[in-house]
């Protein structure tokens, strides 16, 4: 797989929003006040639920792999 | 869950992204498609599910009701050295976990009592951040309190059910039972915070800090 592939692109961008909803969440457990809850919520679980919704995405939409032997064959007629 | 334990999850759980995110190449083998569904899907999941119930629990807390700035004199209520207010007597005596002491009684023992209360939180929130919050002393409960929050505990104990002023009329217990002569009605058990109205002969019990 190489970076520019689209699959590859996909997970990237999926990643980076797990990675900045995760520290929204780490900050918001060391942040003992009660907006906290909120911006956790909000900010983070956006951030998480879009970065995890794209990863789902990425795959239900991935090209199929040229040996998949599930994907779908020539019409030979 | 303690939450230095959540933290350390949600920020390994963070670097394990970080690897897919720096080599997307390592999906390629059935290794790194597990490992893709772990760190983007399974434990991005669990980690916000175990900081948000983290959240949830520290909401209950005395402490995190006492944060906000408005609530002070509350807290202070509670340290009051005269048992006849009740909050202090209740919080100092242990009649109510001490650290939890706000929710232990500012919550409906209903259905979705818990629910409510969070519900009540947010509101709460909306109105020191966005609104106008009033004056410590200018804050009413948003409806009159429930005697069911007193007998979740006291019904069935001696003192409540044998209590000499209890029983001095007859008619008394059942309507303290049936909600219609409130616990802190007027003469009875009405000094509860009395925020605003201590005077300058209160004294502070040093202890419990």
């Amino acid at each position: 797989m190489r970076p520019s592939d689209p699959m590859s692109r996909k997970l990237r961008v999926s990643g980076i929003f797990v990675i900045t909803g995760l520290f929204v969440e780490a900050l918001c457990l060391v942040w003992s006040k009660p907006i906290a809850f909120v911006v956790l919520v909000c900010i983070g679980g956006a951030l998480i639920g879009l970065g995890v919704l794209f990863f789902l995405y990425s795959l239900v939409f991935a090209a199929p792999h040229p040996t998949d032997p599930y994907r779908a064959a020539p019409d030979k007629f | 869950m303690p939450t230095f334990a959540i933290v350390i999850l949600v920020l390994f759980s963070a670097v394990l992204a970080g690897i897919v995110v720096v080599r997307p190449a390592i999906t390629a083998s059935r290794a790194g498609k597990i490992l893709a569904f772990g760190v983007l899907f399974f434990l991005p999941l669990f980690s916000l599910v175990a900081g948000m119930q983290n959240e949830m629990q520290r909401s209950e807390s005395t402490a995190f009701c006492l944060s906000c700035h408005i609530m002070e004199p509350y807290g202070k209520s509670l340290h009051i050295d005269d048992p006849s207010y009740l909050a202090a007597s209740h919080y100092q005596n242990h009649r109510v976990p001490a650290d939890e002491t706000c929710y232990t009684c500012h919550t409906d023992y209903a259905m979705f009592g818990t629910f409510e209360a969070k519900l009540g939180g947010l509101r709460h929130l909306y109105i020191y951040y966005l609104g106008k919050p009033p004056l410590p002393q200018d804050i009413k409960l948003y409806k009159p309190f429930n005697n069911r929050e007193c007998l979740h505990c006291h019904l069935g104990a001696r003192s409540f059910e044998q209590g000499a002023t209890h029983n001095a009329d007859p008619a008394t217990l059942p309507a303290i039972k049936a909600n219609t002569l409130s616990c802190i009605s007027s003469g009875c058990h009405d000094v509860v915070h009395n925020v605003g109205r201590w005077g300058d002969k209160v004294k502070f019990w040093e202890g419990g800090r």
